[in-house]
């Protein structure tokens, strides 16, 4: 137990880093936000009444301290724009009686909307397309990888794998415009980009940006799980299940890729992280209203409120799955035992 | 440290042997290609290089690959684009995977104890941090080196830290970290767009994934028992990596390699797509699969040599890596 | 058994990349156009929802918040303005009856029509007009073009908080409103034709706020749910509109975000009834069928673009060499990039700002002119050997979207025939508005501009005046500095007869282009191709996608006409 908690305490450290590092690097990269609200051809007159408007002459630690005074804090239970000007960008996320924890992320320079009602109406949305995701790059990278495990050798063993070697060796916006192009504009299967008005729609909607995530990130699963599992399927202990006359499948599924799963179990950490950040280009070709496109576009607005949100919300979600990555390990392989420790140097 | 079995292994492997010759294939079409084209790969041909309605011309007896957006000869910018394609896949996936092998291993082999971390080693890398954020990344280097080189001279005190935890989460912060704002303050700080920024992006981000993969390893390979065994009997803790764990991680630490190969090349077009690849002209194939995207159903040539010429890269990097594996692999009879 | 792989083996992986990317292009053909349904009747037809498309997003529709040209297609729509613009950018009434001009041009005294109702229904008073005013240049609001409304008096008072009302603006009687200048300004009355200061419905009140929902007196009217941000607009025809008939249309809607390949696919669908985002690729292709082609129209060109020289930094401190950059660069080339959406451009205005003059030839390409001049400068060089021309290399500034990457490639390969040797150092778009101003930075920079409004005033002053180099932004990334230019254009701007100032500005077209201080390269326009179903289209020089005057003529779906 005291083991979790410092891992939680570190786990909020990494968390403020990034967000700090993030800010500091915001400040520091040339271009003026004021300048990317009023255009290209504003008057400085203008640009600078902008800029104090928007709380930009303040100093960057006065606006540093401002950001993580404002960011959690308790408040009225209902919000609205009418209300409590202090209160006017708070998205109230943890009921507490006639209170409410408030998240503040402050208001998007760009949209003049409250960057909390921005973040957590499109948060669910890149979750939805990181979990289809991930479940496409398993479910092609693992079933393909054991296929090829099994027949290790043979023609079909060498097709699956060169099919997957497409798949990484494409950036991902040319997979994305060839998906399209052919799935949805010559055979009309599948919408061409959007998201939909009802969840049907919406699942519709999904297909194709998460088969495109699945598609490139596939092959690492397949060689990895192939890899695996083909040094499993030949070493001694799973020679004896076969003995003792286990069908190959079943040899495949039950024994051999719960040993292959860790390494695996750590990619799927790391991939999950990385798609909660935002599969930005797969986004912004399909139009799929989520995080990655909010914060790219933020990115080059120099939109500092909803940068640092995303930032919060990304690192939050990467550290999240790398810590539960972590705990899984013993469970996954019991043959890994808490360190019982060779001493030190 | 290999042993001569797996030389034989390797010598013998025809998947490897292949690999290898195209791999070298390509190398000597990227070397001598430019000083054999008939074109530059820089010059715009407006004369014939344009069709008659103001599009790039097809595969034709001038041009065998036909024009790209600017009326310049495909074949020549992609024999050119590749020496620094290939370069910076290989340099950079050989940075990626030395320092996240090494993080990796450590990391895994320490995790849950407490390390000895002597006084220098600790100020040389407080140094090196100071250093590249400041935007001196030559002496960042240095201190980073003497700081390794301090771990191993056994005559300094330290502290005992948890190694593990404090390593993973740098990894930690260095994943979380948009990828981004990341390579725009790259782009910043070094204040020009070249391959060693380039390098740079890439090998800063391209370790964090395979020291974790390969620290899970690591751990589940120490809980091994015959590598307990070994350890048992007395064997240094240097000879235990080099004889048990190397050879067992040297599965997914092949595969990875190989998969980010692949991923290098690719990765300068995702930068030219955030605007921050190579500056122009000088072309990557990465680059050109990005200039060509508007015009792939259009003037497919465009992107198909590109993508042909890397699909055959990672091809041959892959059979060259799966060769390697199979010598390696300790279980292969 | 290890695997030995075989020629077969090697083709067949080859072919798998290689044939899906060629056979996806090989038969393609574009669809037919859809038919109007009544091609022959002239008559408009009301009904119908006009359906466009768009790459960008918009960031606001209120009037007193905004400037960008995609914001401008929609806002104009629903807000009328005393004045607007007709089809040649010059100003004509709208809401306003009439105007009287006094006091040696420094009093505009606008009588408003009567019975002009806005969205709530309200009827458009003097008052409406003043209070939009004040509420558009109050310095709270985030206005990014109040400065250019420095001309009305009072204004650096109210703009500073001093006084509670605009001292420059009067109301004479319920319907008639007075603007009081501090000087004769020709560039008042194509200033007050834009969106900024038009009026809105009393719901607005004084004060901005970024939650109203925008309201005003135009054709076309925003209902609360009709705004899905980054996705879908929707604006409705305003039916007690004060021009009798207008507008056809029933509705109008934009879907914002879209990426050019997903436009054409819906353009060729019937879904989208207007495109003008199309790739170069697609362009050329819609171009060159016949099938196609009636039905594509160039707007007029409302931004320029030049590549810029720092005139206090070497070389191009020496206006020989900038003569020689400016005839060594043939046009031509640039504009076979996008042929459809470039025109050759050699002078200041673009074609769209009333007083451009397609005669006048300021700079043209010559190459033997430019070798000329290096050789006059004291930099000869020879082709022939390559040797000679200036000896460091140029640093080249420029952003990372858009056409102007591959110009600039192209601008390396024409200055290297003159012995000049750019380096291109490519940035992001806000790094690049920051670096610009900086007259140590580069010595070459990308230049551009847009029309601010319709006068030439707006080119030429902020780029080549003295006035704009004061204060950190300064965006004349030639930091060019001219006394007689100065005053030329310092006359210019009083001059109201129209006449007299089209010669004024000749002059200083003739200086600048002579000076240099930018090679100008080419004028951007928008290209729109549409479908034969809507009728009615006159690209607008200031609007672009003007569709106030379009009405629809389609079949029911499913019936072949």
């Amino acid at each position: 137990m005291n083991a979790f908690a410092r891992r939680i305490g570190w786990s909020v450290a990494v968390v403020w880093a990034v967000v700090s590092i993030a800010f500091a690097v915001n400040t520091l990269l040339p271009g003026e936000p004021a300048r990317m609200v009023a255009g290209p051809q504003a008057r400085p007159a203008d640009v600078a009444r902008i800029a104090s408007q928007l709380g930009l002459d303040r100093p960057p630690l006065v606006q540093y301290a401002l950001f993580w005074k404002r960011l959690v804090h308790v408040g009225p239970r209902v919000v609205d724009s009418t209300g409590d000007p202090r209160h006017a960008n708070c998205a109230p996320v943890v009921p507490l009686g006639s209170w409410a924890v408030h998240l503040d992320f402050g208001k998007s320079f760009q949209m003049r909307q409250p960057v909390a009602d921005l973040v957590l109406a499109r948060l669910p949305r890149t979750f939805a397309l990181a979990l289809a995701g991930m479940f496409v790059q398993l479910l092609l990278g693992v079933a393909t990888g054991t296929a090829a495990a099994l027949v290790r050798g043979s023609w079909v063993d060498r097709l699956l794998v060169g099919t997957s070697l497409l798949g990484i060796s494409a950036p991902t916006f040319l997979i994305a415009l060839l998906l399209q192009y052919v799935l949805a504009y010559e055979l009309r299967w599948l919408p061409l980009d959007g998201f939909g008005t009802s969840a049907g729609e919406h699942a519709r909607c999904m297909i194709l940006p998460a088969l495109t995530l699945g598609i490139y990130g596939a092959a690492y699963y397949t060689r990895l799980t192939r890899d695996e599992m083909s040094v499993l399927l030949r070493s001694g202990w799973v020679r004896t299940a076969r003995a003792k006359g286990l069908s190959p499948w079943r040899v495949a599924t039950l024994h051999a890729l719960r040993n292959a799963l860790v390494p695996i179990v750590t990619a799927i950490g790391l991939d999950l992280g990385a798609l909660m950040g935002g599969a930005v280009v797969t986004e912004t070709v399909f139009r799929w209203p989520g995080l990655g496109e909010l914060s790219v576009k933020a990115m080059l607005n120099r939109d500092g409120p909803v940068i640092l949100a995303c930032v919060v919300v990304t690192s939050v979600a990467i550290v999240a799955s790398n810590l539960v990555v972590d705990l899984t390990y013993p469970l996954l392989d019991p043959r890994i035992t808490a360190r019982r420790g060779p001493g030190t140097r | 440290m290999v042993d001569p079995r797996a030389r034989a292994r390797l010598a013998s492997d025809h998947a490897a042997l292949v690999g290898a010759g195209v791999v070298g294939a390509l190398v000597v079409f990227v070397l001598v290609g430019p000083l054999l084209t008939r074109h530059g790969p820089l010059e715009s041909d407006f004369v014939r290089g344009v069709s008659p309605t103001g599009m790039p011309v097809g595969p034709s007896a001038e041009f065998p690959l036909g024009t790209d957006r600017m009326f310049r000869d495909v074949l020549a910018r992609l024999a050119c684009a590749g020496r620094l394609s290939l370069f910076i896949a290989v340099a950079a996936t050989s940075i990626a995977t030395a320092v996240g092998t090494a993080v990796g291993i450590v990391s895994g082999w320490y995790e849950g104890a407490r390390v000895r971390m002597p006084w220098p080693a600790i100020l040389g890398a407080a140094v090196s941090i100071v250093a590249l954020a400041l935007g001196h990344p030559a002496a960042g280097a240095i201190a980073l080196v003497a700081a390794v080189v301090a771990v191993f001279g056994k005559r300094f005190a330290g502290p005992r830290v948890d190694l593990d935890a404090m390593l993973m989460r740098a990894v930690d912060v260095m994943l979380a970290f948009p990828f981004i704002l990341l390579v725009m303050a790259i782009g910043a700080a070094i204040d020009r767009t070249s391959t060693g920024t380039i390098l740079v992006t890439l090998g800063i981000t391209g370790w964090l994934g395979i020291a974790r993969v390969l620290r899970a390893k690591t751990i589940q390979v120490r809980s091994l028992e015959y590598v307990e065994a070994s350890r048992a009997l007395g064997q240094s803790t240097g000879g235990v990596m080099l004889n048990h764990v190397l050879p067992n991680i040297a599965g997914p630490l092949i595969v990875t390699a190989t998969v980010q190969v692949a991923q290098m090349i690719v990765a300068d077009s995702v930068l030219s797509y955030l605007g921050l690849g190579i500056s122009p002209p000088t072309p990557t194939w990465g680059r050109m699969l990005f200039e060509g995207q508007d015009y792939y159903i259009t003037a497919p040539w465009m992107v198909a040599a590109p993508a042909a010429a890397i699909l055959l890269a990672v091809w041959g990097f892959n059979m060259l890596g799966e060769g390697l594996r199979d010598a390696l692999d300790p279980n292969e009879a | 058994m290890p695997w030995i792989p075989t020629r077969h083996d090697v083709r067949a992986a080859l072919g798998l990349g290689i044939a899906f990317a060629t056979t996806t292009g090989c038969s393609e053909r574009l669809a037919a156009p859809i038919p109007a349904a009544h091609e022959e009747a002239d008559a408009p037809r009301r009904g119908g929802t006009l359906r466009l498309a768009s790459l960008a997003d918009v960031r606001t529709l209120d009037p007193a918040g905004s400037l960008d040209a995609l914001a401008a297609e929609a806002i104009h729509l629903i807000f009328a303005g005393l004045v607007d613009y007709d089809g040649r950018a010059d100003v004509v009434p709208d809401l306003a009856d009439h105007w009287d001009v006094d006091d040696e041009g420094r009093t505009y005294r606008f009588t408003l029509r009567r019975g002009v109702l806005m969205h709530d229904g309200q009827e458009l008073t003097a008052e409406d007009v003043k209070r939009s005013v004040e509420r558009s240049l109050h310095p709270s609001t985030p206005n990014p073009n109040a400065s250019y409304f420095v001309g009305i008096s009072g204004y650096d008072a109210y703009a500073a908080g001093k006084t509670e009302h605009l001292a420059g603006v009067e109301i004479d009687g319920p319907y008639v409103v007075s603007f009081h200048l501090n000087g004769a300004d020709a560039t008042f009355l194509p200033l007050l034709a834009m969106p900024t200061l038009r009026p809105t419905c009393r719901n607005a009140t004084d004060r901005y706020v970024d939650t109203w929902l925008p309201c005003g007196a135009g054709p076309f009217k925003l209902e609360p749910a009709g705004w899905q941000r980054g996705t879908r607009l929707r604006l409705v025809r305003h039916d007690r509109y004060f021009r009798p008939g207008l507008p056809y249309l029933d509705a109008v809607e934009w879907t914002y975000d879209m990426q050019s390949l997903a436009q054409r696919f819906r353009f060729e669908d019937g879904e989208l009834d207007m495109i003008h985002d199309m790739t170069q690729a697609d362009l050329t292709r819609f171009l060159a069928d016949d099938r196609w082609k009636p039905y594509g129209a160039a707007e007029s060109d409302t931004s320029i673009f030049g590549e810029s020289m720092n005139t206090r930094m070497p070389p191009f401190d020496n206006v020989d060499i900038r003569r020689a950059v400016a005839a060594a660069i043939n046009r031509d080339h640039y504009s076979v990039l996008k042929a459809a959406n470039m025109t050759p451009l050699s002078q200041v205005i673009p074609s769209a700002v009333p007083g451009y003059d397609p005669t006048f030839e300021g700079q043209r390409y010559d190459y033997a002119v430019a070798l000329e001049h290096m050789r006059a400068a004291g930099f000869a060089f020879d082709p022939s050997t390559g040797k000679g021309g200036w000896p460091r290399p140029v640093e080249y500034l420029l952003y990372d979207q858009g056409v102007v990457l591959y110009t600039a490639q192209i601008l390396q390969q024409e200055l290297a025939k003159i012995g000049i040797r750019l380096e291109l150092k490519v940035v992001s778009w806000p790094a690049f508005l920051a670096m610009r101003t900086d007259p140590n930075r580069a010595g070459m920079a990308l230049g551009s501009w847009s029309m601010d409004y319709p006068d030439p005033s707006t080119f030429f002053e902020p780029l080549f005046g003295s006035a704009s180099l004061a204060g950190e932004s300064t965006y004349s990334s030639a930091f060019y500095s001219n006394p007689h230019l100065d005053e030329l254009l310092a006359r210019a701007h009083r001059q109201n007869d129209p006449a007299l100032r089209r010669r004024l500005y000749r002059e200083a077209n003739a200086i600048v282009c002579a000076d240099a201080p930018w090679a100008f390269t080419f004028g951007y326009h928008w290209f729109d191709i549409r479908q034969p179903y809507v009728r009615g289209f006159v690209a607008h020089p200031v609007w672009g996608r003007d569709v106030s005057h379009v009405w629809i003529d389609r079949a029911a779906p499913g019936v072949q006409p």
